[in-house]
């Protein structure tokens, strides 16, 4: 038996190590004051649009932020409903509300991402928008989305907040979409120094307008065209976005290299460690590396106390939340989902961990089940 | 001799070995979101501006539109404010349902208390005063209509940070204050920010909520909100600048003062007044002038970098069609858009500057 090691979740320390660098760009930008839309930014925008492999990236304050800003730039709004998973980050759904537009739920799959086959089900002449959420960094089945999408006229916002680089069949995530939102909070893939995100489209003329709705509606500094909100990524973040980009498909790598590890380790504990479907036509980028388990809840004491900081991703779903109490869900409303929640457990598997520390997680959760 | 109209470079260039130090003390931390740094600059601020709570968020736009929240306004509601100020100060009313309802300005450019009872209807749900350039409003007659009318009122301070009106500073004379800590701002982020001051606790619960997508904890949303944070990073930043606002306050003054002394005889040009029991940290100073786009233009040919705040009111843009109002219906407001002309007050302007930028005044209209 090993000794104790902790295996942090978080790893901004580690991946922040040597500070210098960033310290200087910093200094160099703040004594040039070109903080508000800056070059570093658009210079951010353009890497990440290639990233993306997308033409058009436009920097806004949070993956939140650009959630809102899809669905009202298509005037998503009071009367309208917008489809949803049940078991995503309950940001998803509050940006739906934030529009004056309601939530609407559907289960999940075994891989976490929506399902389908709920979709038709849940539109009524009042849905006007899906948002389908590579949840985890895993790819929803986009194909089949859009089919229905379209059959129904439906707009498809893509929340990528979780799930830069990831792909389905070799095209990369928002593809379908109108636009696709991606998160740059400190603990996703990518990541800044504080709040950020990106809304990254192939529509030219609704990048343009993107650009003006995140900045007042100001056509330039004395016109207004439309009421805007305030919701641009700061140059100072980009700046630290432009030293880390270069480094994403291999921070993809690594932690898909983890995960595998993982999921090879795990499938010797079936049934009672459930690794989800992978399929062969995704390149799941694992944000989050989550299996089910039983006897979760003393796992997860188990595991803490052995230094693994694991945790849920959510313990409780959207629909069962305080904020959807007028929407008239009940327990029983998505069993997949439900049952998720109560088996769901979240392994540290970031690019930052050693080697030795992937295989002491791997080894403490085969010794809380070998009884 | 060449007249910028900001100093930011030259006073960041002082500092900056400080807020590198700042921010690597965060870096140290790991705690980029929320976190010591964002609640110890909370607490410097509140207890600056005299109010038991600061809540910071992203922008001054976000501490509009989260304080309109707060208050329940939304669709079918209407608030009362003024055509002549930034464009946020309207579109935070628009952008949570709600119809701006605009009201004449008085000579000093801020709300004409005599201008609201007129505006107020059944549908009234808040009054946003705006304290224009660091100039307070007339806080104690609108203060004394809202409770007339039973309004809360959400004054809009993006540019009046460290301005006193009666003893107190502006920012704890309202049911909830809203701050810009923007780049340009006489409290200055390097990057967006805004802050919020009440003493209303109820209030300040709900902002807490608001801002963070309405978690009461990482497993409890209590209500659907979005995201609207401080930067820990900013906040550390807006630390070492607090050090050194009452300089900061104090050069803008001297400055204007300056101004004041040397084109006050110019009878082609009016002044604003500092009544006195104002202290005014201006944000801007501005003139009113004579063929103002004129005086501009010879000016630029000077290198002399003037602005305007703003040439086109709020009533008067496109994105206010809908509105319905036109040209004609706020003649103060109409009036000063044409004269109203901003002069450079930051801390590279000297007495040798003044001189030329007086002189090259007082040259155009000789």
């Amino acid at each position: 038996m090993t000794a104790h090691q902790n295996v942090p979740f978080g790893y901004l320390k580690r991946q922040f190590s040597d500070i210098d660098p960033y310290l200087e760009d910093i200094r160099a930008l703040i004594q040039s004051t070109d903080l508000t839309l800056g070059k570093a930014l658009v210079e951010f925008e353009n890497k990440f649009a290639k990233i993306c492999q997308l033409p058009y990236a436009i920097g806004v304050a949070s993956g939140t932020d650009a959630l809102i800003l899809s669905l009202k730039i298509h005037g998503i709004g009071p009367g309208d409903e917008v489809i949803t998973a049940a078991n995503t980050f309950i940001a998803t759904a509050g940006a739906i509300a934030m529009t004056g537009a309601t939530p609407v739920f559907i289960d999940c799959d075994n891989g976490f991402v929506l399902d389908p086959e709920k979709i038709e089900d849940a539109i009524s002449p009042k849905t006007k928008a899906i948002i389908p959420v590579h949840f985890t960094g895993n790819v929803a089945d986009m194909e089949s989305i859009s089919k229905i999408a379209n059959a129904h006229n439906l707009l498809i916002i893509e929340d990528g907040c979780q799930s830069i680089a990831a792909t389905l069949n070799s095209k990369p995530v928002g593809s379908w979409g109108s636009t696709i939102c991606f998160s740059l909070h400190p603990l996703k893939n990518l990541n800044v120094w504080g709040d950020g995100g990106v809304i990254v489209t192939q529509n030219e003329a609704l990048a343009d307008k993107l650009r003006l709705f995140r900045n007042h509606g100001l056509v330039n500094r004395d016109e207004v065209e439309f009421f805007g909100h305030n919701s641009r990524l700061d140059t100072l973040q980009a700046v630290i976005g432009n030293r880390i980009i270069d480094s994403v498909l291999e921070i993809t790598e690594r932690r898909i290299q983890i995960s595998k590890k993982f999921d090879e380790s795990f499938a010797n504990l079936y049934p009672r460690v459930r690794v989800p479907t992978r399929r062969s036509e995704v390149r799941h980028v694992f944000h989050l590396y989550i299996v089910e388990a039983e006897n979760r809840d003393k796992l997860l004491s188990f595991l803490i106390e052995k230094g693994i900081r694991a945790k849920i991703h959510y313990p409780t779903p959207i629909h069962l939340q305080k904020a959807s109490a007028h929407l008239g869900y009940k327990e029983g409303d998505f069993p997949v989902a439900e049952a998720q929640a109560k088996s769901i457990i979240t392994l540290p598997a970031h690019p930052y961990l050693t080697d030795s520390e992937v295989d002491y997680t791997i080894e403490k959760v085969n010794e809380f089940y070998a009884d | 001799m060449k007249i910028n109209y900001t100093n930011l470079q030259n006073e960041h260039r002082a500092i900056k070995h400080e807020l590198i130090e700042a921010i690597a003390t965060v870096l140290d931390s790991g705690k980029f979101v929320a976190g010591p740094y964002v609640e110890s600059f909370e607490d410097e601020f509140a207890k600056i501006i005299g109010n038991k709570y600061a809540i910071s968020l992203n922008s001054g736009t976000d501490a509009l539109i989260l304080s309109l929240r707060a208050l329940g306004v939304s669709a079918g509601d209407e608030v009362i404010t003024v055509p002549n100020s930034y464009v946020s100060t309207a579109s935070s009313i628009a952008l949570v349902g709600a119809k701006p309802i605009f009201v004449d300005v008085d000579q000093h450019r801020n709300i004409n208390p005599a201008n609201i009872e007129d505006a107020i209807s059944s549908r009234t749900k808040a009054i946003i005063p705006v304290h224009l350039g660091g100039k307070p409003a007339d806080m104690d007659s609108i203060n004394a209509i809202a409770v007339k009318h039973n309004l809360p009122v959400i004054d809009d301070c993006a540019q009046s940070v460290f301005s006193r009106y009666k003893e107190k500073c502006v920012g704890s004379l309202a049911t909830l204050s809203c701050f810009s800590l923007h780049p340009l701002k006489n409290l200055n982020a390097c990057g967006d920010g805004g802050i919020v001051t009440t003493n209303n606790a109820k209030l300040k619960e709900r902002l807490l909520l608001l801002r963070n997508l309405g978690l009461r904890d990482r497993n409890n949303c209590v209500e659907w909100s979005s995201n609207s944070r401080l930067d820990s990073i900013q906040a550390a930043i807006l630390k070492v600048k607090l050090k050194y606002a009452e300089q900061q306050v104090m050069n803008r003054r001297s400055c204007v003062a300056g101004y004041i002394s040397r084109i006050r005889e110019i009878p082609q040009i009016s002044l604003p007044k500092e009544l006195p029991y104002e202290n005014i940290a201006y944000h801007t100073f501005v003139i009113q002038c004579e063929r103002r786009d004129d005086l501009k233009k010879y000016l630029e040919k000077l290198e002399i970098k003037t602005a305007i705040h703003y040439p086109v009111p709020i009533h008067l843009q496109a994105v206010s069609g809908s509105l319905g109002y036109k040209k004609g219906d706020f003649p103060e407001t109409e009036k000063q858009s044409a004269r109203i002309l901003t002069l450079p007050i930051h801390s590279g302007i000297k007495d040798s500057q003044l001189d030329y930028i007086c002189e090259s005044i007082r040259g155009f209209y000789s």
